[in-house]
């Protein structure tokens, strides 16, 4: 049976009627249509579906829906600014942090968080921070840069 | 002052924009009215018959739309390569590994489709199954296919030159020995494909593939339908690295379900079924015996390798041939045997991985030139420096090298990572923990050869004018799989018409947009490359002659530069245009005040006299190699070759090795987009490195992966990664479009023998299997000097 | 991938989760507290369970043997043939497909780091492993816990996984697990007919197997107030450096009557090396009262390791695994002794 819930998604709020075993990433992809979020593995080894939850870096694949009623959630589509590239997805363009783009939205989310809570990461702790988030395409190089420069920026 | 205004320069990616928002789509992310979902039964035998299957509880399911077996698909037989056609697209009569396909489903939900799935009843007659691939070939072993005669698919036996010869000229031989085992591209997004027909029988594919051209040919002949009416789109892809380059069973299994239900149908790969579909990188067994003469020069190279290719062919004739071929260089050597042989095991097929073949082997030798130069009592480097290739050299086995940059890569390195300074210690190797290595590669720069017999091109671009002037689409059948192809085809286009990036619109990897067959064997930089930039000088030269019709001028001494039409002749009056572009634009703002003609400007003038402008490109590599039996196997126009140097520091006791940097240099020709190259070396890197140290795929004795999935199946984290550092080294080549050639899969071949030899400095200890554990160290550092592979 | 139906309970105190345990027992419940474990666990299988024909089957008289491609997922009502090791109790099937899954996400009371006032600490048992990593109270006098928190899975899993699961869960080499028992820590285990505590170390009995009662949920975990002249360390050995299940984890408390003085007090605990965590007992016989030093140490390290029962996996030989409890033990306890001597 359904049960209602309620997920705030970048600050806009839903009314769902989700079935208890869907998880976060398929009411995400499916019921709002938000695919930025991946399926990477589905069972939390490669962070390819991380969201914020309540501003903490999570696994939408292994969070049920339900778990998240009445929570707020960040998705890659709310990074943007009015439209524009916020500091830390310029940094990623600028900086060549993407290549298939893949992995791209969970380490997006990832380094957010991240950088709200350590606004000057060195490679180090930045390289653990994205150390649950897989790329197989740039050998992180390019992505641990990209976070770096973000976090410089901050002024 | 530099040559180009757009290209060899960092300009950003042209889709980092969409990657970065969510918005860039990938096919699971497409979704049609009526979508249906489709599930595959897999087989949970290795080796088996089929007696009977029962789908009628699947088909009284409700929400079950229809149920496929062989009956409903057919059993014409297709494959990867014209010679090896081996594949149905559900089987028949056997089961020939833990995966293999048997029946599919298409419902309204996934679920509902898995429910059905799990209901179809199928009877087996088990038949004794082969895992090993070193004893598939023997007499009275099970046998999997009819037409492989004691499970070997496809052999080679090679002779060049005079092997007998160098054994005599040689002072040192050498016989050594390494084990892989089957790997995976471990790509972060699984396959997933989406068909749909229309009313009158077109058929539209998308999906996560390499390769819509080979996927398109495919699907029509194992689905009998005419290749017109077939269309396979890529949207963005998540990393490809092969094993997507050619058509798959969900692939043929999603279209044979849209054809027959009339609705649109959708299947996407969970990660395990990522790993039983495979068609990654083989498992090698190489021995070589190679010979030098007491001056360092290599004088003979004997080489046999069995492939475990698993249950199909796939790429695997191509990969028997590669593993030998492709050892023919970066080195001078004259005499080289090579005996081959791909064999069929009951365990997921294999097929063509980033390095196609060349990877193991290229590790061996490296590692072997290691032993050979600390029994000569010579640096490594300096020994392999006396033997490299120059350009415009053939190797033994008639490969034409027109740039090479191996001695300027080698040299890059040994400076950039103080090579001398950290090995000074007369040859000796530390055995403290710490160490240093070096290796080197080579890889094609696309294969001279389509994989069918034809003569066709091998790509075609179309490059359209905006008729309102202003901009370019780019058309072309390539595959961007992240590697940035589509940003290279930008930046040649704005190149040669002048225009800002941004004014460069690139539609690719859709079938029905031109020939190109592609992204695999590295070669979509030089030879989609060059009919890009062909495409675009045939629509820059329909501009200059339709303005210099106007302004009655020759069109020499117009062109295309900084977003403006220019003179190379003096001035010219172009107010006329402009009067004529201002009163047709009359009411817009921005409108063009400057003192030359703005592209925009001309562009729309071209199109008022001359109607629509399209250019065309094409591209095909001259006939190349040799005319010995698969000879055009690692034949290219042009090869990229990498150095590298690898330092680690190891935990003796524990075994654990911390990889501290890699310093690599890259000859890619010209560097079209300075970053990608980069990234592309990076990403080579790092793939090495998890497989030299920790990727595997493990089997149980019931031919079962037991580690399908991420977490068992380890790639590097972050965590893992050291600093990278990359040189880039640009030789010219003749025959790549502005000098330019490949990096996609030559960086990787260094890799794995840097770390081994490093590893080796910093322990005393030679491996032969990988990958590299911590426990396989400690067994060798417990067991002595040096462990023997138990082959 | 694609769960099986199950309802999903939400309790808003302990009583009434304990309530709901007790009612829905028959019909299959599981507690869902961060799900990087129970989910996965519970998916469904992509290679169908085959399942061989049961002997003197009449559909297919003629020879071989036959197999039979039975979906072995309850939910469909296929039949499960009688007798043979493959055969699937009840039991198994309702753990395997729940009914109910009871979400502990509103227990915020089980949620928390807490100095009680003899010097002990208490974790809720939903505390997430982030959590412990960032208490500079955990990482400075039970540093065991907080380098176990360090190193399990990566930082999305320790965002999401509770202390509480993991220890429930009963894995030999649970990373939270190990540095509990290897601290003394107690469990507090709730239930409708009442509460009991239990040493951690008595808690696992099985991979997956504990003394849990199916009514019961597990609360709080209590360490003992730190000794002084005391330290603890965690050391997990894997192939990579994050993302992984340890090939061996060994824990070590260590404490001593003076800084240079005799041992008054150890532990050892070793993950992955035995169907449960092992608690190393004879290592106190060796070190208890004597002063510490290598050649007592490598006695002690053998000790942990004849108590090491590992097996031959994936991720690891016996072979190794057993070299490596003694080679950690051996470290760890000199670890341990430094931090005590540097914290003077």
């Amino acid at each position: 049976m359904k049960k209602l819930i309620s997920l705030t998604v970048n600050g806009i709020k839903h009314e769902l009627a989700v079935e208890p075993r869907r998880t976060l990433l398929e009411v995400l992809r499916e019921d709002l249509g938000l695919t930025g979020t991946k399926k990477g593995c589905g069972i939390g080894d490669c962070g390819a579906c991380t969201v914020l939850l309540e501003g903490v870096a999570t696994f939408s694949c292994l969070t049920l829906a339900i778990q998240a009623d009445g929570c707020s959630i960040e998705t890659v589509e709310g990074l943007a600014e009015g439209g524009r590239l916020n500091r830390l997805q310029q940094e990623f363009v600028n900086h060549g942090a993407v290549q298939c783009g893949f992995c791209t939205p969970g380490m997006l989310m990832t380094a957010t968080e991240l950088l709200r809570r350590n606004k000057h990461p060195d490679e180090k702790e930045i390289r653990r921070a994205i150390s649950g988030n897989l790329c197989r395409c740039t050998g992180y190089q390019k992505i641990v840069e990209a976070i770096q420069a973000a976090g410089e920026k901050e002024t | 002052m530099k040559k180009h205004r757009i290209l060899n320069t960092r300009a950003p990616r042209i889709d980092a924009a969409d990657k970065v928002t969510g918005k860039a789509v990938y096919t699971d992310d497409l979704r049609r009215p009526c979508m249906l979902h489709a599930a595959i039964l897999h087989s949970p035998l290795a080796h088996a018959r089929i007696l009977n299957i029962d789908t009628s509880r699947a088909r009284s399911l409700p929400g079950v739309i229809d149920v496929v077996t062989s009956q409903e698909a057919g059993i014409r037989p297709y494959g990867v390569s014209p010679a090896r056609h081996d594949e149905t697209i559900f089987c028949h009569d056997k089961v020939r590994y833990v995966g293999d396909e048997i029946a599919a489903v298409a419902a309204v939900d996934l679920d509902t489709a898995l429910e059905a799935v799990s209901l179809i009843k199928v009877d087996f007659e088990e038949l004794p199954i082969i895992l090993d691939g070193l004893t598939a070939m023997n007499d009275g072993q099970p046998q999997l296919h009819e037409i492989y005669k004691n499970n070997i698919c496809a052999e080679v036996h090679w002779q060049f030159g005079d092997v007998e010869k160098g054994r005599r000229e040689s002072s040192i031989i050498r016989t050594d020995r390494m084990i892989s085992k089957m790997q995976d591209a471990a790509f972060m997004e699984p396959q997933s494909v989406l068909a749909e027909t229309d009313a009158r029988g077109h058929l539209t594919m998308w999906s996560s593939t390499q390769a819509p051209h080979y996927v398109q040919r495919t699907l029509a002949m194992a689905l009998d339908l005419p290749l017109h009416k077939v269309r396979v789109i890529k949207p963005a892809v998540g990393g490809g690295f092969g094993p997507k380059a050619s058509c798959s069973t969900a692939e043929l299994v999603t279209c044979l379900l849209a054809l027959r239900t009339g609705q649109p149908v959708k299947l996407t790969f969970d990660r395990e079924q990522v790993f039983l579909h495979s068609r990654a990188r083989h498992q090698f067994f190489h021995t070589m015996t190679t010979g030098v003469r007491n001056d360092g020069t290599l004088a003979f190279l004997e080489h046999n390798c069995i492939l475990d290719g698993g249950a199909y062919a796939s790429f695997g004739i191509a990969t028997v041939y590669y593993s030998g071929s492709l050892l023919g260089g970066p080195y001078r050597l004259k005499n080289m045997n090579y005996d081959g042989y791909r064999v069929v095991t009951n365990k997921p097929a294999c097929g063509a991985q980033r390095g196609h073949g060349a990877v193991i082997a290229r590790a061996l030798f490296e590692v072997q030139l290691d032993r050979l130069a600390e029994e000569l009592g010579m640096d490594p480097i300096e020994l392999r420096l006396k033997n490299v290739m120059e350009a415009g050299e053939t190797t033994c086995n008639e490969l034409y090298v027109s740039s090479f940059g191996m001695r300027e890569a080698l040299e890059a390195v040994r400076d950039s990572a103080a090579w001398k300074k950290k090995r000074a210690r007369d040859g000796q190797i530390r055995r403290d923990g710490k160490g240093i290595g070096a290796a080197c590669g080579f890889f094609v720069s696309g294969a001279g050869y389509p994989i069918y017999r034809s003569r066709t091109y091998h790509c075609t671009v179309v490059t359209k004018l905006d008729e309102v002037g202003g901009g370019v689409t780019v058309s072309s059948g390539a595959a961007d799989i992240g590697q940035g192809s589509d940003t290279v085809l930008a930046m040649i286009t704005a190149e040669e018409l002048g225009l800002n990036l941004e004014d460069v619109r690139v539609q690719s990897g859709d079938s029905s947009l031109s020939v190109d067959l592609g992204a695999y064997s590295s070669r979509t930089t030089l030879m989609t490359g060059h009919a890009c930039r062909e495409a675009a000088q045939d629509v820059k030269q329909q501009i200059l002659e339709a303005i210099s019709g106007c302004l009655g001028v020759p069109p020499e001494t117009l062109d295309l530069k900084d977003n403006r039409l220019i003179s190379l002749a003096g001035e010219i009056d172009f107010s006329a245009l402009r009067e004529e572009y201002l009163k047709e634009h009359k009411g817009f703002a921005s409108l063009p005040e400057t003192a030359h003609l703005t592209f925009a400007e001309a562009g729309r003038i071209a199109f008022l006299e001359r109607g629509t402008i399209v250019g065309t490109g094409k591209y095909k590599p001259p006939p190349l190699g040799g005319s010995f039996k698969g000879a055009t196997v690692g034949t290219s126009p042009a090869y990229g070759c990498s150095a590298q140097i690898a330092e680690v520091s190891v935990d003796l006791q524990t075994g654990e090795i911390t990889v501290q940097n890699i310093t690599g240099a890259h000859d890619c020709g010209y560097a079209i987009n300075v970053t990608q190259v980069e990234g592309q070396m990076q990403g080579s890197m790092m793939m090495g490195m998890g497989e030299a140290l920790m990727e595997q795929i493990i089997y149980d004795s019931e031919g079962r992966i037991v580690n399908a999935n991420l977490a068992e199946y380890k790639i590097p984290t972050a965590l893992d990664m050291p600093h990278l550092r990359t040189i880039i080294v640009e030789s010219n080549e003749p025959a790549g479009p502005y000098g330019a050639k490949e990096v996609g899969e030559g960086a990787i071949m260094p890799v794995i023998p840097a770390l081994m030899n490093a590893i080796y400095d910093a322990t005393g200890v030679r491996i032969e299997e990988l990958p590299l554990t911590p426990e396989r160290l400690v067994a060798a550092l417990k067991a002595g000097r040096h462990q023997k592979s138990s082959i | 991938m694609i769960l099986p139906r199950f309802d999903v309970l939400v309790p808003d105190s302990v009583e009434e989760a304990c309530a709901m345990l007790a009612e829905h027992a028959d019909e299959g419940v599981r507690l869902l507290a961060g799900g990087t474990d129970l989910l996965v666990e519970l998916r469904r299988p992509i290679i169908p369970q085959h399942v061989p024909r049961c002997d003197g089957c009449q559909e297919h008289p003629s020879g071989g043997i036959r197999t039979t491609i039975e979906c072995a997922s309850p939910e469909s009502g296929a039949l499960m043939p009688s007798g043979g090791s493959l055969r699937t109790s009840i039991t198994a099937a309702k753990k395997a497909s729940p009914a109910y899954l009871i979400s502990l996400h509103k227990l915020r009371n089980l949620k928390g780091v807490e100095r009680l006032p003899g010097g002990d600490i208490r974790i809720g048992a939903l505390t997430t492993v982030s959590e412990i990593e960032r208490s500079s109270d955990i990482r400075r006098h039970w540093t065991a816990l907080a380098e176990g928190a360090d190193h399990l899975g990566s930082p999305l899993v320790r965002n999401r996984g509770t202390i509480g699961g993991n220890i429930a869960n009963a894995r030999p080499a649970a990373d939270l697990a190990v540095p509990t028992i290897g601290l003394g820590a107690t469990l507090t285990l709730e239930s409708r007919s009442g509460t009991r505590s239990i040493p951690a170390s008595e808690f696992p009995r099985g991979p997956g197997l504990s003394v849990i009662k199916p009514d019961e949920i597990l609360t709080e975990i209590r360490y003992p107030a730190p000794l002084p002249y005391s330290a603890s360390a965690y050391y997990k050995l894997a192939n990579r450096k994050a993302l992984e299940i340890s090939t061996v984890g060994v824990a070590v408390y260590l404490a001593l009557e003076s800084p240079n003085g005799p041992v008054t007090d150890v532990r050892v605990a070793l993950g992955a090396v035995g169907p449960t965590p092992i608690l190393a007992e004879s290592v106190r016989d060796i070190l208890i009262g004597k002063i510490p030093d290598e050649t007592l140490f490598s006695s002690a390290a053998e000790a942990a390791l004849r108590e090491a029962r590992p097996i031959d996996d994936h991720r690891g030989s016996a072979w190794y695994r057993t070299q490596m409890v003694e080679l950690l033990t051996r470290r760890l306890l000199q670890i341990v002794i430094n931090r005590i001597q540097d914290d003077q």
